[in-house]
């Protein structure tokens, strides 16, 4: 399994062998895929993880201690669905009919049948959708 | 037997009065008789919460010490009208800010009824009797002396579907328009809207009180672009653009669950407005009218990718409204709302709910509006007046 994920240090963490010690602490590859860490500053890594679901489970539970802001790199629409007004404006661009209007005419979100293709971004009147590129692990 | 808005009036006093929306009338014209149906229901009430980008609001925001004649006014960055005296103004809905294309008019007044700080800032040039020549303040709308919307244009009885036939999407205020007659867009709330319930506004005209925002509002004149002359289907329902009405309302006491902004992508800001027209049952014919079904309710499909937006096709708001319509040529484009049924439905509830409680009586008209007119373009032409 490969998961990617988005690394970030404070300046006192910089200083560690945080990477080095992932790696012969847990049985995972490290791929840096970009990185930008200054000593002093501290910085963002974004790595690929591969290995086992377990040792990529552990690897995230142990950075997170260590105090590294892990996210997942994972691309997600995001709906304030609170402030909808439900004209139904989305689902007119919505061709795998994730944004549907239901049978009293209430907009619904069904996220399984979303294929990010992002018109709904540009759709919503009232500028509901967006796209994240990251996920908190 | 024919009624009279005065005796629906005592009625509505008594706590005796029979309210239901136009969508409950409808769907019960079809189980009982007209006549009956005259008989038995007092008021049915109508609705609609769409954009309607001819809106605006006037503020009055009391005078600075020293004076300052307002020659120059923005609002949170969005300019507003200075024309009008010292320190009155208009603020248009589709006005957008310099620093921000998204954020406009609508959005100023949506904030301001919200209760939130607006930044204003005003320029004159100085004069004796107004010596201040710039100010750098907020406001909210406890702070303005009056804050009134008036909408120039409001409650389309009826408006085009839109579809485009070219290979580019487009961005309209129609919405997103997906190329090839992939998709078509719509605007309505079909047999709840209030214009359509009262095809030739036998009860609405001016003065008539409404729903506005969340609050009462009136019908003050007719809207621009009124037009009379749209050829009619047999129930007596314009095919395409129609009427129209000017709407005033105190925005003080509007809510923005009522009044919402919104931006149309590469088209610019515009404003959720929600209204709600109660009608008089005055006599059979007026139940005929309130009895109307989405079937019965026609439009045009107009071609959004082509200059002048070329009529594709009639079709019904039943049509429209099942989620697909089957083009000429045989395309099927999937058809989508742009105004809000389930919020027009809550509206429609609303004004029911303050008409049974005598909250809120009916009005006769002060003035009908036009019988006839008809709209204009703007044709080009050289040199002065002839």
């Amino acid at each position: 399994m490969k998961k990617r994920y988005a690394l970030r240090f404070s300046p006192s963490l910089v200083e560690q062998p945080i990477i080095s010690k992932l790696v012969r602490t847990y049985d995972v590859d490290i791929n840096i895929l970009n990185a930008d860490v200054a000593s002093g500053r501290g910085g963002k890594l974004v790595v690929e993880l591969s290995g086992s679901e377990d040792a990529l489970k552990e690897s995230v539970l142990w950075l997170n201690r260590t105090g590294v802001v892990v996210s997942e790199m994972v691309k997600e629409l995001n709906f304030q669905e609170q402030q909808c007004i439900h004209c139904g404006a989305c689902t007119a661009v919505c061709s795998p009919k994730a944004l549907f209007m239901d049978t009293s005419w209430k907009l619904v979100y069904d996220a399984n049948l979303c294929v990010l293709c992002t018109l709904c971004i540009q759709a919503c009147p009232m500028q509901l959708f967006s796209l994240s590129h990251e996920r908190e692990a | 037997m024919a009624k009279t808005v005065e005796e629906i009036n005592e009625k509505i006093m008594r706590g005796k009065v029979v309210v239901v929306t136009a969508e409950e009338f409808s769907h019960m014209a079809t189980k009982t008789d007209l006549e009956s149906l005259a008989e038995k229901v007092d008021v049915v009430t109508t609705a609609t919460f769409g954009p309607m980008c001819s809106s605006s609001a006037v503020l009055n925001f009391g005078h600075w010490s020293p004076g300052i004649r307002m020659e120059e006014i923005t609002l949170n960055g969005v300019s507003a009208y200075e024309g009008l005296a010292a320190v009155d103004t208009l603020i248009g809905a589709t006005a957008e800010s310099k620093f921000d294309p998204t954020y406009g008019g609508a959005n100023v007044i949506e904030d301001l009824i919200g209760g939130k700080d607006v930044r204003l800032f005003a320029r004159g040039k100085g004069t004796d009797c107004y010596p201040t020549r710039e100010i750098d303040t907020w406001i909210s709308k406890g702070d303005l002396n009056e804050f009134y919307l008036f909408n120039p244009r409001n409650a389309y009885q009826n408006y085009g579907a839109a579809t485009n036939s070219t290979s580019k999407i487009k961005y309209t205020y129609m919405g997103t328009l997906l190329p090839r007659n992939s998709n078509i867009t719509y605007s309505t709330s079909g047999e709840l809207s209030p214009l359509l319930n009262d095809p030739f506004l036998r009860t609405i005209g001016l003065g008539t009180r409404i729903f506005l925002g969340g609050t009462e509002g009136y019908v003050v004149w007719n809207g621009t672009q009124y037009n009379t002359t749209r050829e009619r289907n047999e129930r007596g329902i314009p095919i395409g653009t129609g009427a129209t009405l000017a709407l005033i309302g105190d925005a003080k006491a509007m809510s923005t669950e009522f009044i919402r902004s919104a931006y149309y992508e590469k088209y610019g800001v515009s404003l959720f407005v929600g209204i709600g027209i109660p009608i008089p049952v005055l006599d059979i014919q007026m139940a005929k009218h309130l009895s109307i079904r989405n079937s019965q309710i026609e439009t045009i499909v107009s071609d959004y990718g082509v200059e002048g937006h070329p009529s594709v096709c009639r079709v019904t708001y039943e049509q429209l409204q099942s989620g697909k319509v089957l083009l000429p040529g045989g395309k099927e484009a999937k058809s989508a709302p742009l105004s809000s049924l389930s919020k027009a439905r809550e509206i429609a509830k609303l004004l029911q709910a303050w008409i049974e409680k005598g909250e809120f009586t009916l009005t006769e008209a002060v003035h009908p509006l036009p019988a006839k007119s008809f709209v204009k373009p703007l044709v080009p032409r050289e040199g002065g007046s002839r």
